[in-house]
């Protein structure tokens, strides 16, 4: 298990207290999964993503991780509608081990940009993980 | 909750940055930093070191050991081995169960022979100090010595086709300990715990090494005395260079032992009877009989058993499984509830083709394509109310999560456990 200060957490994107993580490009906002979450879950076998065009409240499960340990559901940081799925991880889930921030899972349109301020930053995840 | 036991490799463990888990009373280690994934396909391509330290063994001495073993396991051991059922002799072991008088499960365990009078018994963490007060609570007379030897010695398992390649560069004579090692079989000893003939490291400490391990994989246990434990670990991982050897965590062991169709004491044997479930070779049954070869405890609450709970093996159609916990069960096509799931893990180096299961152990000529890359299956236990057959389908469900899984007689096939030693030098 690393420790928190081997774990990476960008300071341009925002986070979940489900560990999810959620960047603005342009209008779309990306999401995934964090360092700390794909360090905790281990080797991520499977993801379960939804359809392009579903619409999704803030905190609704929009799909699942799937790990040696566990299944895990995914929950989304702001509502929108899903417009694009990262389709490199139906073959390729490890991507998410590798590369917890390049590997985004949904692209979605915000109904409410402004829920995007709510999540937590970099400082006040890594306060949060540190209990 | 308590502090946790840890093993004596406990802080080497934590160097190595393994993730690491509560099990039974024991911190031990889920996967290292090659991940689960990669340890699960070590072992059935090349091998894998697991610590095991976490398991407790009791010793058993004196002349009235063999009868007070006799009546508490399962196994007949009087007539356990090969196909001609003979008695267990020492330098060999036997699989078996500890049952209540009611027929349910206290823990598995493997019996050794070591001396006439002198057997050890090989128990699941933390259930040392269990077995040995049942042991003591059954003995007749003062001519029984049962002795714990929990958390006193260390004992690792190197699991894989390579595993005797490699232990072979550390052994002090390899082709006298090897000679003849069939599998269930045993050699050496330390202190008070010896079998006929010695085995020792090249630098001349004493061990004790037995063919079995929990992966279905060619392999064998080390027992040593608990001071040369780091060290003999040490030299394992040293001589494994080149041979693709891997420290191992909990959940491949898990998910190697899943596959194998091997049970995890309480969780898929446990305080209920230990009947209609893939392990009646851990029973004295007579050949085409329903009787037993010997009376035991726990004997005539399974002869009169009237419960209609069957423990049955899947596998599913793709890795994708459930996490057990109090709301997951078992329906049928329907969707009417049967049972429960026991296990339910991910064996990563089999795949579907067809119909039929392939392992990237599986030869070209039985099935498996040349570019055949395993994604894996979800596999484990159900305990459900009726009786299926092989082939029938069921759903594993948690609410939300539905997935099909197929009622097998077996699961990974191909493994390598019971292949003869002279073909693994």
């Amino acid at each position: 298990m690393k420790e928190l200060s081997e774990l990476e957490f960008p300071e341009t994107i925002r986070y979940t207290e489900d560990h999810e993580w959620a960047a603005v490009d342009g209008d779309t906002v990306r999401i995934g999964v964090s360092d700390y979450a794909q360090d905790q879950l281990g080797d991520i076998v499977y993801v379960e993503m939804p359809e392009v065009g579903d619409m999704f409240e803030k905190g609704d499960e929009f799909g699942t991780l799937e790990s040696v340990k566990a299944v895990s559901e995914l929950y989304l940081p702001m509502g929108g509608e899903v417009v694009a799925v990262n389709e490199l991880l139906l073959e390729t889930p490890e991507l998410i081990n590798q590369e917890p921030y390049g590997s985004w899972i949904v692209e979605i349109r915000p109904t409410d940009p402004a829920e995007y301020d709510e999540l937590m930053n970099a400082e006040d995840y890594i306060e949060m993980l540190r209990g | 909750m308590d502090e946790p036991r840890t093993t004596a490799l406990h802080a080497w463990h934590l160097e190595q940055r393994a993730n690491m888990a509560r099990f039974g009373l024991y911190d031990m280690p889920l996967w290292y930093p090659a991940g689960a994934k990669a340890e699960h396909l070590a072992v059935i391509e090349a091998a894998g070191i697991f610590d095991t330290s976490h398991m407790a063994v009791i010793g058993v001495q004196g002349v009235g050991a063999r009868d007070l073993l006799q009546f508490c396991f399962t196994k007949d051991l009087q007539r356990c081995l090969g196909k001609d059922k003979g008695p267990l002799v020492a330098g060999r072991c036997v699989y078996g169960i500890f049952l209540q008088p009611d027929g349910t499960v206290i823990d598995d365990a493997i019996v050794y022979q070591l001396g006439k009078n002198d057997y050890m018994v090989v128990v699941n963490a933390g259930m040392g100090g269990i077995v040995a007060a049942h042991l003591d609570s059954r003995k007749k007379d003062a001519s029984v010595t049962i002795v714990d030897y929990t958390d006193r010695l260390g004992k690792m398992d190197i699991q894989g086709p390579l595993a005797a390649k490699i232990l072979k560069k550390i052994l002090a004579v390899p082709e006298e300990v090897f000679a003849g090692m069939g599998y269930f079989s045993c050699k050496g000893g330390f202190a008070e715990l010896q079998s006929p003939v010695a085995v020792s490291l090249l630098n001349g400490t004493p061990l004790l090494i037995s063919r079995t391990g929990y992966t279905g994989e060619f392999g064998f246990e080390l027992f040593i005395a608990g001071e040369h434990f780091v060290s003999l670990w040490q030299t394992v991982l040293a001589a494994g260079e080149g041979f693709g050897l891997l420290p191992c965590g909990l959940a491949a062991r898990d998910s190697l032992r899943a596959g194998a169709v091997l049970p995890l004491s309480h969780q898929d044997i446990g305080p209920w009877k230990f009947a209609h479930n893939p392990w009646p070779f851990a029973l004295p049954w007579q050949e085409g009989a329903r009787t037993f070869s010997k009376d035991f405890l726990g004997a005539a609450a399974l002869l009169n058993d009237t419960s209609s709970e069957y423990t049955l093996p899947f596998a599913g159609y793709d890795l994708r499984k459930i996490t057990v916990g109090k709301d997951t069960f078992v329906t049928d096509l329907r969707g009417d509830t049967i049972g429960q799931v026991l296990t339910c893990a991910t064996d990563m180096a089999i795949g579907r083709v067809g119909e039929k299961i392939v392992s990237v152990a599986t030869p070209v000529a039985e099935g498996r394509s040349e570019d055949f890359k395993p994604r894996g299956l979800c596999c484990g236990f159900v305990k459900v109310r009726k009786s299926l057959a092989v082939g029938e389908q069921v759903i594993l469900t948690d609410g939300k999560r539905k997935i099909k899984v197929e009622i097998r007689e077996d699961i990974r096939p191909h493994r390598s456990a019971r292949r003869p030693i002279t073909a693994m030098l």
